[in-house]
């Protein structure tokens, strides 16, 4: 059913067209000449393999796990927007192809079809919530296991990847710091985000073989090795249907799962936080699974580049209130769901207050022609809108026939905008560049936090000798419970230096950590950039020869955990 | 629910009428508070609607909330909307002394959340100390 190409190792179909592409080593379809979107698609085609080439070096030359993870996952991504970008230059070679044979000269042909304009779209703060058994997440004894993971988002022939995160059961999110742009998408996009998911730890039994005879293996297949490979490209796919991400037979190194996916489309837009289903697609035996709740939560915006973008400009005169013979000079720029009417051109680009601003939305009714309010002007076109009670008509005059027909193509191509991106031209949603986003720096284990603290002190009472000794202000005397209720007692003596009231300086707001996943799936996630595991300096009073107290080191964390 | 005093009071120069000094007075003021959380039962956990931090095994200056940076006590670092916590008076910098009669200043911070999250308590009694912060700031007029 599948090959594996020994030369671009990738997975294809066997007989297909790409299949006999890779064969003759020609990536490029070069039947009729490229028009110039195709060479630009060719350009990032070759950018992409060389890419691979790359990855695939890194790959092999990578000793840490880590530093594998994030190698077979450029190297992933590479491979399919490879064969993303080629499966886009195929299908417009035979669109046209058949577009050139399918016309007769003799034909006039149907008048073009009304295609609505493109938008940006961007998606955001994603969170994927989890769901550990509660054994595991307050347990924490033993090994930690741990997963790699990162999201894979594919719109049209464009394919985006969020950063690689480690993920271990003291996490109960996963959540996103990137976000990603798709441009050039229209209202009927498809946008597909898949999970992929890796342990960190070595699966297989190829963990302890030597380098030399990793090497070996991993350029050749033996007969187990090979039956194991085949079982888990059959598998995965088998799981799913078709899943973005190509599996690679790299024996021995680290292998992606793919463990949820969901598709958005226009009507998950909305300028807020919105929670969306997950299909998840792997189960408990996969060494790859995770808890997921089976949700994500993101902030999906589009812009279409009608709202944002000028679409049609030029002279016009507006009639004055009232006054048939007395029309007033202007620049009119047609923008978003508005027609601004500027004194001069350059009021326009300076920022300056137009005269006067017409607003265009659904509601709106234009009329052309020779109108009544304008009698002997044959280039007229008014626009009319409702304010309660009230409609409201401006009228306004074009130069010329040409120019009547250029104003209403354009306002007919916006209503036709504003009903196929539909939400997204009620107002226009905000949109951040996303950052370039930093080469992945040398991952630092994020291992338990239970394993760098303390271990039962109250076992040893010597130890806790210690710790009463060290403490200022010491509360040995605690009032028994209910006390205060008969008696006027005190509140207990509390250290609290005289002048100070000023915040620690570190904390502009207290940080969220563990979120019950109960309440409020849809709120900000929290910013798990500053979350406490840097190292403090120790506080001068805490003496280096407690016994028993700190097993490895001091504590370096401030933990939170819900109740 | 008893207010008391603490010795943090400040005061500054006294007001020099006319003159360009500005003085504040800030004090600050410490009341225990008795909370009665009852549990919510959501699946098969009770839960009470907050998060805590800190204890003993904790790292006590990246605590936000306490005023000496030495403190290893437990203290409220969240309290979810419309929660238990929320509904029985428990306030976000409130800090835990005891748990159904159980000391909680001298505990580490898995203890801590053990003893509010015993499946056999439905209702768990909180006393925990609060801050509050009173401020007067006068200002004297500039000439």
């Amino acid at each position: 059913m599948f090959s594996r190409n020994h030369r671009s190792r990738v997975t294809v179909a066997r007989g297909s067209a790409l299949e006999m592409e890779f064969k003759r080593g020609r990536f490029r379809l070069s039947l009729f000449s490229d028009p110039p979107e195709d060479t630009e698609l060719q350009r990032k085609l070759d950018h992409e393999i060389r890419m691979r080439e790359g990855a695939c070096k890194l790959l092999a030359a990578c000793s840490q796990r880590e530093q594998a993870l994030e190698a077979t996952k450029s190297l992933l991504v590479c491979n399919s927007r490879i064969l993303s970008y080629m499966g886009e230059l195929q299908r417009r070679k035979e669109a046209q192809v058949l577009g050139k044979t399918g016309r007769r000269p003799s034909d006039s042909g149907p008048p073009a079809e009304r295609s609505p304009c493109r938008g940006r779209v961007c998606i955001s703060d994603l969170r994927i919530p989890l769901m550990w058994k509660d054994t595991e997440y307050f347990k924490n004894k033993g090994d930690l296991h741990r997963w790699a993971v990162f999201l894979l988002l594919q719109l049209g022939e464009h394919i985006q990847d969020t950063e690689m995160i480690l993920v271990d059961r003291t996490l109960t999110d996963i959540s996103f710091q990137s976000n990603v742009l798709f441009t050039e998408a229209g209202p009927d996009f498809e946008l597909r985000l898949e999970l992929y998911g890796a342990c960190v730890e070595e699966e297989g039994a190829l963990t302890g073989a030597p380098k030399r005879l990793a090497t070996k293996l991993s350029s050749s297949l033996g007969r187990s090795s090979g039956r194991r490979v085949r079982a888990s490209l059959d598998s995965a796919g088998g799981s799913g249907s078709s899943s973005i991400l190509l599996p690679t037979p790299a024996v021995g190194g680290p292998r992606y799962h793919l463990l949820a996916h969901t598709t958005l489309t226009l009507a998950a837009v909305q300028d807020g936080f919105r929670t969306h289903d997950l299909t998840l697609a792997s189960h408990e035996e996969n060494p790859a699974w995770l808890p997921l709740y089976g949700s994500v939560c993101c902030r999906l915006a589009a812009q279409p580049l009608c709202m944002t973008q000028p679409t049609a400009s030029g002279t016009l005169r507006v009639q004055q209130a009232g006054e048939m013979q007395n029309w007033a000079r202007v620049h009119g720029v047609l923008k978003g769901t508005n027609l601004f009417c500027y004194r001069r051109p350059e009021d326009a680009d300076t920022g300056e207050e137009p005269l006067l601003t017409i607003a265009i939305n659904k509601e709106t009714r234009v009329r052309a022609g020779e109108l009544d309010q304008a009698p002997g002007q044959p280039f007229t076109l008014s626009i009319s809108n409702q304010y309660g009670d009230d409609e409201v008509t401006h009228t306004l005059q074009t130069e010329s026939r040409e120019a009547l027909q250029s104003w209403m193509e354009a306002l007919w191509q916006l209503f036709f905008d504003m009903s196929q991106w539909k939400q997204c031209c009620d107002e226009i949603m905000k949109i951040e560049t996303p950052a370039p986003r930093k080469p992945p720096q040398a991952l630092t284990k994020q291992g338990s936090l239970y394993h760098e603290m303390a271990i039962e002190p109250l076992d040893d009472i010597a130890a806790v000798t210690d710790i009463l000794t060290q403490r200022e202000g010491t509360r040995l005397e605690t009032p028994p419970p209910w006390l205060a209720m008969f008696t006027d007692q005190p509140a207990l003596p509390n250290p609290c230096s005289a002048a100070s009231v000023a915040p620690a300086p570190a904390w502009t707001q207290p940080l969220p950590w563990g979120r019950p996943r109960t309440f409020s799936l849809d709120a900000v996630p929290p910013d798990h950039s500053a979350r406490a595991c840097s190292v403090v300096p120790l506080p001068p009073q805490r003496s280096p020869q407690t016994r028993g107290l700190y097993s490895k080191g001091q504590p370096r964390t401030w933990l939170q955990s819900p109740v | 629910m008893s207010a008391q005093w603490a010795m943090g009071q400040v005061k500054v120069p006294a007001l020099e009428p006319w003159g360009p000094a500005v003085y504040s007075q800030m004090a600050v003021s410490i009341s225990q508070q008795r909370v009665e959380i009852h549990k919510l039962r959501q699946g098969e956990n009770l839960i009470l609607g907050f998060s805590i931090g800190g204890g003993i095994d904790q790292d006590p200056s990246q605590n936000p909330f306490s005023e000496d940076k030495t403190d290893k006590g437990i203290y409220v670092t969240r309290v979810s909307e419309g929660g238990p916590a929320e509904i029985a008076g428990l306030q976000i910098g409130d800090k835990i002394m005891q748990v159904n009669g159980w000391d909680m200043t001298m505990v580490t911070h898995d203890q801590a959340r053990k003893r509010l999250t015993k499946r056999s308590e439905e209702v768990v009694r909180l006393l925990v100390t609060r801050q509050s912060l009173q401020k007067a700031v006068q200002q004297s007029m500039l000439s």
